[in-house]
């Protein structure tokens, strides 16, 4: 992989940016083997994980808690916690998660203003960074920024974690509500 | 013609000196869109008698399959033309190229089709997507006959007669519920935006809530904090709200829930109304999709809307959820929010 890009004023080299991947996809795994939907999150500021998210949409009841608005939410805490200011801190912050981002995520993502997502497979379903919508280089009115994405890592992984969980059906959902091929990422 | 009560342009009854308001459906893209158009060749049918023989033949070797919103005659207008009838012959794309003229025999060069009764073919335009509401076909027709399969909710919809005075009534009480939560929120130096969720199957108020952007976490619109206040309801939810009273719920009573899934349970916002005093931007538009909401009633539009404004989120068959939306309730009074001083 030669990509590479600026994220913020630092740049981001190839083999950093698989090692943050592979944590991700780790994590993804982890979740699998725990019944839960297997998508990895990580928030990387200055070479330190300072946000995780494992989406939380069946203990909250809420499906809006993607494992990218848990991540935020964790690094918001990390800023309070260390006294910086999160505006400052997301600008200089790459996300790495092994699924594109939603389009509602992708429009979080853009108000927080994180410059660069790191992704593995495509969301052929939800995609806010270009298979359903492209709200990530969109031009919008008070949204936030435009940010940078280079998918496309272990892909084939990620897409074969969530295949193996959706066979399985969401447990949580209620019989008449769950359908087959359905997919909360 | 449709039977349509009498209630044009009727308007609720309004207390005094407030602003009357009608709700208007914000419908697709598509439903939305003026007509497109694309070039057919035509020809005029000279001879009426041999009109149903050259509609089998030519409809045999240039099938219409993906339009059969178009009708392959027309019959011309005036009395005086020198032919009764014009056909459609095909396509004016791909191979037969855009503004070419052509003739019937490189029109039809193998000789499957006799050409008497057939005059000079033309280009014309035609819609090349079929009609979906009463507008968009009489721009249509203007341009060819079509055929019109009327969706009478959406034709009601549009003439304000969807919803009947007393539902209207129901509207405007719970948008008032949502520009009260607004203020409250506004006196806390919150940003004036509020949002109200009911099961429309009992009318019961479940959630009521005003942006938190400014307060508890950035993402906190109020689209998100009342379906966070709806998982509250539920046992679930992320944040809590114990420093803003203008943020409750009311705690769901499991199993007697009408509106609840086979299993007795509630579950997100399936089958739920949300209102808001205005039109949500890309994330809680699209949150919206994720809780699966039935329907939205907003206030005033919004630059940043991602429904009537911009994608229409609501309705995009790319989604795996659609909900209906209606803006304009309470409109005046939800745009006036937006003047309202936010103390720091």
């Amino acid at each position: 992989m030669e990509a590479a890009a600026a994220a913020g004023e630092r740049v981001v080299f190839a083999e950093e940016t698989e090692a943050w991947m592979d944590r991700a996809i780790d994590m993804a795994k982890e979740a699998l083997g725990n019944g839960e939907v297997p998508v990895g999150c990580l928030m990387v500021y200055n070479n330190e994980i300072i946000g995780k998210g494992k989406n939380e949409v069946n203990e909250t009841k809420n499906a809006t808690r993607h494992a990218e608005m848990v991540a935020i939410d964790e690094v918001i805490d990390w800023c309070h916690q260390h006294k910086k200011d999160p505006e400052e801190v997301f600008r200089h912050t790459v996300l790495y998660v092994t699924v594109e981002p939603c389009i509602m995520c992708a429009a979080a993502l853009r108000m927080m203003k994180i410059p660069l997502v790191v992704y593995g497979c495509q969301n052929e379903r939800f995609g806010g960074c270009g298979s359903v919508l492209n709200i990530s280089s969109a031009t919008l009115t008070d949204t936030g920024e435009p940010f940078q994405c280079i998918p496309g890592y272990r892909s084939e992984e990620a897409v074969e974690m969530l295949k193996t969980f959706y066979r399985q059906e969401n447990p949580n959902a209620p019989k008449s509500k769950v359908r087959k091929k359905e997919c909360v990422i | 013609m449709l039977m349509e009560p009498d209630c044009k342009r009727q308007k609720t009854e309004e207390p005094r000196g407030a602003s009357p308001w009608q709700v208007v459906p914000v419908l697709s893209e598509r439903e939305s869109q003026g007509v497109t158009l694309m070039p057919v060749y035509a020809a005029p049918v000279l001879d009426k008698k041999e009109a149903s023989r050259l509609v089998k033949e030519v409809s045999a070797i240039y099938p219409l399959g993906d339009y059969p919103h178009l009708k392959r005659v027309r019959a011309r207008g005036s009395v005086d033309s020198s032919h009764p009838l014009e056909m459609i012959l095909c396509r004016a794309s791909g191979r037969h190229q855009q503004g070419a003229l052509r003739t019937l025999s490189e029109l039809f060069p193998s000789g499957q089709l006799d050409p008497s009764g057939l005059g000079t073919p033309f280009l014309t335009q035609v819609p090349v997507y079929p009609p979906l509401t009463r507008r968009q076909y009489e721009e249509a027709a203007s341009h060819w006959p079509v055929s019109f399969h009327e969706n009478k909710r959406i034709t009601q919809a549009l003439s304000g007669c969807l919803f009947t005075p007393s539902e209207k009534t129901a509207l405007q009480s719970h948008m008032e519920l949502a520009i009260q939560a607004a203020q409250r929120g506004a006196r806390q130096g919150m940003k004036p935006v509020g949002a109200v969720v009911v099961d429309p199957a009992t009318g019961r108020v479940l959630a009521v809530g005003h942006d938190c952007r400014d307060g508890i976490n950035p993402l906190l619109h109020a689209a998100m904090v009342c379906i966070d206040l709806v998982a509250c309801g539920q046992g679930g939810g992320a944040y809590r709200y114990q420093d803003y009273p203008g943020c409750s719920f009311l705690l769901s009573a499991n199993g007697l829930d009408q509106s609840s899934g086979a299993d007795g349970l509630p579950y997100i916002c399936t089958g739920y109304d949300m209102y808001l005093t205005r039109e949500p931007c890309v994330m809680c538009a699209m949150a919206l999709v994720h809780s699966r909401i039935e329907r939205v009633f907003y206030g005033a539009p919004s630059p940043h809307g991602a429904l009537a404004t911009k994608y229409h989120i609501h309705s995009r068959k790319d989604l795996n959820h659609r909900y209906e939306v209606y803006r304009g309730i309470l409109e005046d009074r939800c745009c006036d929010l937006a003047h309202l001083s936010v103390p720091k």
